[in-house]
């Protein structure tokens, strides 16, 4: 059950939208740095 | 059967009426926490003032939901929701980065240029918000034509705002490209923090439990940012000192900032992040009467600047009720219930117990869990720290329209007051 859990939420794009927004905030910080 | 359909729609218009006075409350709040801040800002670098008010912010995001719902509640209602923690965390993380990325972009390009390409995040909260969870759908012409053109209207008043206030200097930076990319990734990043939000609330889970969570992403990713920008642990612990008169302005705001965050995570649930967010960005207006009235700044600007103002905040104000008076029709709220159902069977929620939390009628709300003896412990440490910070604090060197103070905190404590009852008689905090 567990299991199932945290590929519901890997495999969820709710969560790889945010995470790829904040890669990209993060990216452009290094290069205003 | 014609009762229980009435009972249902007088429901829903009361929910809506809540998440509209949350998002106005949430505008008044988080436009009175940039007073207190305005009185540090001067004096310490950029990443301090943040540091400073993401402590204030982590102390009253655990104290608030501890002493309203109680420790036991919280830990429950995460447990329910472990799978909101991650969601949560990148909230905070997304708050702390876009944050950073606007002290950049004033850098480079100055506020007035700055200010409105990140305000924008309300018009990213709304793509994302019919996107991925529904909103506006079913809602018709007329819905979109009220959210999408009170969004808008709101996006260009405040610019005028921005540009009748904050005066047109040419960007004091090397760089004005990476300034607007700092300032359009701020506006991407804030509009996409409220995909975790809507997430969260609706798979059932109360905003006052979300907040504690987000609250360590915040701590965790400002201490990270302010250490390396501060070149190490030494130099910052060393800048911190030096704040310490001025600590207390920033845990004031964000003592303050908490509360209009609250109300617009309130409004988020109850109305949806395309509704919610762009009404409490009328914290401009507050922030406005604030600067205005107490701290004199518009006294030097001319004729046409005022006209300006005056006319960025009809517009402002045209915009927020056009969205305050846009309820969801029932098309629109299946759309929402699609979303709901989705996120049930992905994570094996209870959908009974969701539908009911989403009517403001969460089942939990009416068992007490015990209180324990040491949730004490979270006010007696915000206020202790408070205390502490007060008997450091240097006196503010710039004059203060005491009048005004005491106008305007009666009517942002009237609007805390109102609010909050409102939500409690309606919702119980759910």
């Amino acid at each position: 059950m567990k299991q199932s859990k945290f590929f519901a939420i890997i495999s969820d794009v709710h969560l790889w939208v945010p995470l790829g927004v904040l890669l990209g905030g993060i990216c452009l910080l290094i290069a205003l740095r | 059967m014609s009762d229980q359909t009435s009972y249902a729609e007088k429901r829903v218009r009361a929910l809506h009426t809540v998440g509209v006075v949350c998002g106005l409350a949430a505008g008044a709040w988080l436009g009175t926490a940039e007073a207190p801040v305005k009185l540090a800002s001067a004096q310490l670098p950029p990443f301090i003032v943040t540091l400073g008010m993401v402590l204030g912010v982590f102390l009253a995001r655990w104290t608030v939901p501890v002493m309203l719902k109680g420790a036991g509640f919280v830990v429950r209602d995460l447990r329910q929701n472990a799978h909101l923690i991650v969601w949560a965390l990148i909230a905070g993380t997304l708050w702390v980065v876009a944050n950073t990325l606007t002290v950049f972009a004033i850098k480079n390009v100055g506020l007035s240029i700055a200010f409105p390409l990140w305000n924008t995040n309300c018009l990213i909260g709304l793509f994302w918000g019919w996107l991925f969870f529904n909103e506006l759908k079913g809602s018709g012409w007329k819905g979109w034509a009220q959210v999408f053109g009170g969004s808008l209207a709101l996006v260009v008043g405040a610019a005028i705002l921005a540009w009748a206030t904050t005066g047109h200097a040419a960007s004091t930076g090397a760089n004005p490209r990476l300034g607007i990319a700092a300032a359009l990734g701020a506006g991407v990043l804030w509009g996409t923090q409220y995909i975790p939000y809507r997430k969260a609330y609706i798979s059932g889970i109360t905003p006052l439990s979300f907040v504690t969570v987000i609250a360590c992403g915040e701590l965790v990713s400002t201490l990270i940012l302010s250490t390396v920008f501060a070149g190490g642990f030494t130099n910052l612990g060393h800048q911190i000192s030096a704040a310490r008169p001025f600590l207390f302005w920033l845990f004031l705001g964000g003592f303050c900032w908490v509360f209009g965050d609250l109300f617009q995570q309130y409004a988020a649930k109850y109305i949806g992040i395309g509704r919610g967010i762009p009404l409490s960005n009328t914290n401009q207006l507050w922030g406005l009467a604030w600067g205005a009235l107490v701290f004199g700044e518009l006294s030097a600007i001319d004729a046409h600047a005022r006209m300006l103002v005056l006319l960025g905040s009809l517009v402002m104000i045209l915009g927020a009720a056009f969205i305050g008076t846009a309820a969801a029709p029932a098309s629109e709220r299946n759309s929402w219930s699609d979303a709901m159902h989705r996120e049930c069977n992905r994570y094996g929620l209870d959908a009974t117990r969701v539908v009911s939390i989403l009517k403001g009628d969460d089942p939990r709300a009416h068992q007490k869990p015990p209180r324990r003896w040491w949730e004490l412990l979270f006010p007696i440490c915000s206020v202790g720290a408070m205390i502490w910070l007060g008997t450091l604090l240097q006196r503010p060197t710039v004059e203060l329209n005491l009048l005004w103070i005491a106008v305007l905190l009666a009517i942002t404590g009237c609007s805390l007051f109102l609010s909050g009852m409102l939500l409690w008689k309606r919702t119980r905090f759910s």
